[in-house]
């Protein structure tokens, strides 16, 4: 009788584990077939059928000799609706540098990009950032930063990053890392460092919404000193 | 390259990689130069658009400029050699001449073409060999094959054939009396000839049946374009202007007045039989009256572009040729046959310095009565920028190149990025389709191709773009193209340029 038990025992231990074990092996194979479809979704191009060249015939004469081209305003830096402005402009600015040594923090957003005495602020040595509230989440389409550039320099482990949440804790996007040792504690960056010049250093920043941007770098090639003279954020107010 | 010469470009090269070519009769005419080019593209080995250059194409106006000098000498009996050797000079410095013939359209061929089927039929005439029948019908099926205005060409050697019957009265010239013993199988022979000629190019040789009905039909398509077209239309004096004299501005004086000037000359010396011997003045009276009804029909004719009057400038030429040799073999006092002589020395030199000046110095500027509609030299920036982003792309020369003008004015660009597959054409921003890395458009687009990259991506995705070109750009004069390029692969394209700049130093 005892045998018999074991026996039905078994066996239906053995049916439970043949299905378990079936529901396991055939999960791991949906699984894994997920994950190569997702493989496979990633891998597979775009199929764009792009169209060929229309044939037109002999287009209008200009006859103008001599015609010199216009010269006009220069073009733009980048490319932006008609609405894309400075956001930034006025906008109260916080540091992680409560006294400045040189300047005040609010010379950032002054619309001022010269390098001139009066002009830009210089914060305490190590890694500092800055911070503009915008006052309301914005499309943010690129920033132009300027640190000190009347002589070539190379501003260190300059991080740049936005987020709504105001002390950057939580949904934080970071725009540009040069940070390539990971001193600065976020994360490894990518980018390269860069000379400073008059023109500024452009960001994409993708048009990322946020209401935060930070800035953050960690003195430069000629002192440990941190520097800025202007900061633009360039954008459209999320309505 | 001009924009129909890139037209006719691409066309070929549909020819050359699919062997593929369907007469259009709306547009771009007949299908000679495209089956010659073969010739060229062949002997180089190309295959495909991209083994082929400006030369390759070129190459073959050309060469039938050349051939139109060599043929003259098929007519030595009926010109003599003065003329004959007088003719090939005064072509092979005529300015207009030979600007066009490195032009990859049809002109140059039609221009040969005519004059060979006049050569051939001047020789059949003489000798009735039914070769020389055949020959004939051969060049006036490559004619028709050629373009559309051949029926000009027609109508012009037929009036002016009739017309040198009707002011000979006897019939005792040479011509008229060799006229009446034509064979009439020989005839049937010229137009069969003809017909199997023009068939087998329009049937793009017999694999488009309906190219035959349609180059017939292309008639009714280009009386309406010769009527409508707004773009192209121009006073009845428009040709003879620019023959006689242009000057725009600060630019050059040019003129080929020492042509039309000798042509009269060699007129009145054909009409009257006056000032030459040894020459067919049947001859010289067929091609006075098809030169002047050829500049009465092209003067009439609205719709005008300058490579249009190649053919009557040529008939203009052998006359001038005429005129030259009646000239220098004028019976006068010593003095005025040096002034004469020297006066055409001067009159040719200001011919060589002007060809010069129209293929060297301005090839591409509107102070050249002959550019017209002509690509701007910005061209070869656009393209060269286009080429050093493409080297710092992951895909290189497959990157994704959006063009956007509207009506399809982005020629020749297709003709210049035909090594970039991956490249769409479209007369307006499309917003079902991504945005590429570099886009080329016109300024009209482009608050449309701004709100394709910045309304439709989503918030994070959207790539800011910067300009492409360092300044104004042109396509051709007054017609401005702005470049776009990622900020990303803008980024790279500099840096790879300093360390290029490095690597020099």
């Amino acid at each position: 009788m005892l045998i018999k038990n074991f026996s039905k025992s078994l066996l239906l231990f053995s049916i439970f584990a043949f299905v378990l074990s079936s529901a396991g092996i055939s999960q791991f194979i949906s699984n894994a077939n997920a994950q190569d479809q997702q493989q496979d979704q990633k891998l597979i191009p775009i199929n764009i059928k792009l169209p060929i060249p229309m044939f037109i015939g002999t287009p209008q004469n200009f006859r103008v000799p001599n015609l010199e081209k216009p010269l006009g305003k220069p073009r733009p830096p980048f490319l932006a609706p008609a609405e894309t402005k400075n956001v930034a402009l006025g906008k109260p600015v916080s540091s992680t540098d409560d006294e400045p040594i040189i300047g005040e923090i609010e010379l950032i957003t002054d619309d001022d990009r010269e390098a001139e005495d009066g002009c830009f602020v210089e914060l305490g040595p190590f890694l500092q950032h800055v911070t503009i509230d915008l006052k309301s989440r914005h499309d943010i389409y690129a920033i132009v930063m300027w640190h000190y550039h009347k002589q070539a320099r190379v501003y260190i482990d300059v991080i740049v990053q936005v987020s709504d949440d105001p002390n950057f804790i939580k949904d934080v996007t970071t725009l540009f890392n040069n940070d390539d040792d990971n001193s600065a504690g976020l994360g490894v960056g990518k980018d390269l460092h860069y000379v400073e010049t008059s023109e500024g250093k452009l960001i994409d920043a993708k048009g990322v919404q946020a209401r935060y941007v930070r800035l953050y770098s960690n003195g430069n090639t000629n002192n440990d000193l941190n520097h800025y003279i202007e900061v633009e954020v360039y954008g459209v107010p999320i309505k | 390259m001009h924009t129909d010469e890139a037209v006719h470009a691409v066309k070929f090269g549909m020819l050359l990689e699919n062997n593929f070519y369907r007469y259009d009769s709306s547009e771009y005419h007949g299908p000679t130069l495209y089956y010659f080019t073969l010739i060229p593209a062949w002997l180089e080995s190309a295959k495909k658009i991209t083994d082929i250059s400006e030369t390759t194409l070129r190459i073959v106006p050309v060469f039938f400029g050349i051939l139109l000098i060599v043929l003259l000498f098929v007519l030595v009996d009926g010109l003599s050699w003065q003329i004959v050797i007088a003719a090939g000079l005064l072509t092979a410095v005529s300015p207009a001449m030979v600007f066009y013939s490195r032009y990859f359209v049809q002109e140059m061929l039609l221009v040969f073409f005519t004059f060979a089927a006049i050569v051939s039929g001047y020789r059949y005439i003489k000798s009735k060999h039914i070769g020389w029948a055949i020959t004939t019908g051969v060049f006036l099926g490559l004619l028709h094959a050629t373009k559309e205005t051949c029926i000009i060409a027609f109508g012009s050697m037929s009036i002016a054939l009739f017309l040198t019957f009707l002011i000979q009265d006897k019939f005792t010239g040479p011509t008229q009396k060799s006229f009446r013993k034509i064979n009439f199988w020989h005839i049937v022979a010229l137009i069969a000839a003809a017909f199997a000629v023009s068939a087998l190019f329009y049937s793009s040789f017999f694999t488009n049946p309906a190219g035959i009905v349609d180059s017939y039909l292309a008639y009714g398509n280009y009386l309406n374009k010769a009527a409508h077209n707004d773009w192209h239309i121009h006073p009845w004096y428009y040709y003879l202007k620019m023959l006689i004299f242009s000057k725009y501005l600060s630019g050059p004086v040019w003129s080929e007045s020492l042509i039309v000037l000798l042509a009269a000359v060699g007129i009145l010396a054909a009409v009257f039989k006056k000032g030459i011997t040894g020459v067919d003045f049947q001859l010289l009276r067929f091609l006075s009256f098809y030169t002047i009804i050829m500049i009465i029909i092209y003067s009439a004719i609205p719709y005008k572009t300058p490579w249009s009057m190649l053919g009557f400038l040529h008939g203009l030429i052998l006359l001038a040729a005429v005129g030259a040799v009646v000239i220098i073999n004028v019976k006068s006092s010593r003095f005025i046959r040096i002034f004469l002589a020297v006066f055409l020395v001067i009159g040719g030199i200001h011919l060589i310095m002007q060809s010069y000046l129209s293929n060297y110095k301005y090839y591409a500027d509107s102070s050249n009565p002959y550019v017209y509609a002509h690509t701007s030299e910005d061209v070869f920036s656009i393209v060269k920028r286009v080429e050093d982003i493409a080297k710092v792309h992951p895909d290189g020369k497959n990157m994704y190149i959006e063009v956007v003008c509207p009506d399809s004015d982005y020629w020749p660009l297709p003709w210049y990025l035909r090594s970039f597959p991956n490249t769409g054409w479209w007369s307006e921003a499309n917003m079902e389709v991504p945005a590429a890395p570099v886009i080329i458009a016109s300024p009209g687009v482009e608050p449309d191709i701004i709100k394709k990259l910045y309304d439709l991506p989503p918030p994070g995705e959207k790539n800011l773009y910067v300009p492409l070109f360092d300044s104004y750009t042109e396509l051709r004069p007054t017609i401005e193209l702005r470049g776009y390029v990622t900020k990303e692969l803008w980024d790279k394209y500099l840096q790879n340029k300093d360390l290029s700049s490095k690597d020099l130093n």
